[in-house]
């Protein structure tokens, strides 16, 4: 169909909807509107049973962190020189959280923290732009049954995946510690030892990995042997404090809130990971 | 004495509608509650054509509970964890309060997302209703950066790295990354002024953008009217999308004796 005759024909469409509706339908007052209270008293108690559901289960006198069914109350208060956490998003951000672990540091990080989701909310307001046909019936429409079916099936598995990805637990890497010093050739140094127990404990697992443990998010780079690029403890401290002062734009947290001591010892350790032997 | 009788009846009417004609004259208000609720929609609509009222109920919600939480929350680092420890533990209903302000949001979010697909599913979102899809998209992002503001304000461990995190990932976006960052911070670290900034955004600016944009969104839809399920077969307005040598529906939704329902 030629544009302008779509644009004809479209008008006409509308002009003949307000037609019926005025011909045939019926008033919002009572019709629509009874369905629409009884939804809304639907979700009002859904959003109150879960509310009672998240107290009532919770074990404790609720000044303690035990999670109920539907998790923890809260968690234990913030704590910017913490040595251990685990960086985790509400569930409806999972997702996104989850394909950033398909990046890597730094060519295509990019791509996943910002592109990505530019691109789908670009995507999302260029739909009815795109399909400009008139036809609303689904069994005419295979190309949009097509594509949200595999939309819902996607973000579902990345929730899911996301949900259970799991987390580097301090207290099992930990007894690691001497193992990486055997296989790395630092047993001897004990601060390269103490710098190892803390990037243990610290978190630093839940986006790097090291001889094999703990998981890549972000993009974040294997330390394996990160000492064999020999970048010097002044840099690895600097890097630490403030990641993105050295290696600009990176989205490692900082971790200046160790103190000075602890990432001397951290930094003694990168650097004494020159791979295995 | 019946003339008297009538008479005051009318009288006593009248002093009820004094008020109500009052408002009319100078406002027009009363006619366009009218409008607004007697206007006519298509006989078809069915359930899934809640889901958007729903989700104005879930955003209500938010808005009441949000204004409770407010008189008590203390967004500094010092004062928010242990003013969240006692909304839950020692204000009357605080618990109840808070708790449906948490998981509000999540259906909130899961009733927007149920909606958009329920107006892709219908095709509700051409022609002449595109505007109303980009301002609901609009929506659908205000509503996911309220989740993200809102995460980090109970200022635990959960809440603090996340956030850490989530600053770091708009500090990657090329050009304008580092700028986000430093905004959303309110300095080159997580500190007392990112608490602020967060609630600030996530209680005045967001909410503010939010209710206008429904305002529009309800506008458009009380304007345009909403559609009748594609699959109805007496939707309004289907009548000739293809003209007969497509299948023909003509002849299902032109003069066709009203059904009653
Ligand atoms: C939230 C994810 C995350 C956590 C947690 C994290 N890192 Fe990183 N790290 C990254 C990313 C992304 C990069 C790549 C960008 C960069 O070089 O800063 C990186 C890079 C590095 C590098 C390479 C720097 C270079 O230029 O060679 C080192 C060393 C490092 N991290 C050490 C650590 C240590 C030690 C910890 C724990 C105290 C830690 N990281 C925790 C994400 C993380
Ligand atoms: C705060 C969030 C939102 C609220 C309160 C809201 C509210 C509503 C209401 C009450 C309707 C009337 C019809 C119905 O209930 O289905 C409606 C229709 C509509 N909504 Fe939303 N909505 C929101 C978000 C969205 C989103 C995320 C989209 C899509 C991206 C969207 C697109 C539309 C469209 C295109 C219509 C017209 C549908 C038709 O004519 O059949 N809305 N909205």
């Amino acid at each position: 169909m030629a544009t302008s005759e779509r644009i004809v024909e479209r008008r006409r469409v509308f002009q003949q909807y307000k037609e019926d509706v005025k011909e045939r339908g019926k008033p919002f007052y009572p019709f629509a509107m009874l369905h629409d209270t009884i939804m809304s008293l639907v979700v009002v108690a859904v959003i109150t049973g879960l509310a009672i559901v998240w107290k009532y289960s919770t074990p404790g006198d609720h000044h303690t962190v035990e999670p109920g069914w539907l998790g923890k109350l809260y968690d234990e208060p913030a704590d910017p020189g913490t040595i251990n956490f685990v960086p985790r998003p509400d569930w409806y951000f999972y997702f996104l959280f989850y394909l950033l672990r398909i990046f890597k540091w730094p060519p295509t990080v990019v791509i996943g923290t910002v592109g990505l989701p530019t691109v789908l909310l670009l995507i999302l307001i260029a739909i009815p732009f795109i399909d400009i046909r008139a036809e609303r019936r689904l069994s005419r429409r295979p190309v949009a049954i097509v594509a949200s079916i595999l939309v819902v099936i996607s973000m579902g598995v990345l929730t899911y995946k996301g949900a259970v990805a799991k987390e580097a637990l301090g207290t099992e890497l930990v007894a690691k510690v001497p193992t990486w010093a055997k296989k790395e050739g630092f047993a001897g140094n004990q601060q390269a030892i103490a710098g190892a127990k803390l990037f243990a404990v610290a978190g630093c697992l839940n986006c790097h990995t090291y001889l094999g443990e703990g998981g890549t998010n972000l993009g974040a780079p294997d330390l394996t042997a990160e000492g064999a690029k020999n970048k010097g403890i002044a840099f690895q401290i600097k890097h630490l404090q403030n990641p993105a002062s050295v290696n600009p734009g990176s989205p490692m947290p900082s971790f200046a809130g160790l103190g000075d001591a602890r990432l001397k010892s951290l930094a003694t350790f990168l650097e004494a990971s020159k791979g295995p032997k | 004495m019946a003339t008297r009788r009538v008479t005051r009846t009318e009288q006593l009417q009248q002093t009820i509608l004094y008020p109500v004609d009052w408002l009319e004259e100078r406002s027009g208000l009363v006619g366009g509650l009218k409008y607004f609720l007697f206007r006519k929609v298509p006989g078809d609509i069915n359930w899934f054509q809640t889901l958007g009222s729903a989700t104005l109920t879930a955003f209500i919600v938010q808005a009441l509970t949000g204004s409770i939480l407010a008189m008590y929350y203390k967004p500094d680092p010092n004062s928010a964890y242990p003013s969240i420890q006692h909304i839950t533990n020692d204000v009357w209903a605080g618990w109840l309060v808070r708790g449906m302000h948490r998981w509000g949001a999540s259906v909130f979010i899961i009733l927007m997302f149920m909606h958009m697909g329920r107006v892709f599913l219908f095709g509700a979102y051409k022609y002449p209703r595109e505007l109303n899809w980009v301002i609901g998209v609009l929506l659908l992002a205000m509503g996911l950066a309220e989740g993200f503001t809102g995460y980090l304000l109970p200022w635990d461990q959960t809440a603090y790295w996340a956030t850490v995190v989530g600053i770091n990932l708009n500090g990657t976006a090329p050009f304008l990354g580092p700028f986000i960052a430093q905004f959303l911070q309110g300095g080159t670290y997580i500190n007392a002024d990112t608490l602020a900034r967060f609630y600030a955004i996530h209680m005045l600016l967001i909410p503010g953008a939010i209710i206008a944009l429904i305002g529009l969104h309800l506008y458009l839809v009380v304007r345009l009217g909403v559609t009748s399920p594609p699959w109805s077969r007496e939707a309004a307005g289907t009548g000739s999308i293809i003209p007969s040598r497509n299948g023909g529906r003509r002849g299902l939704t032109r003069p066709r004796p009203r059904r009653s329902r």
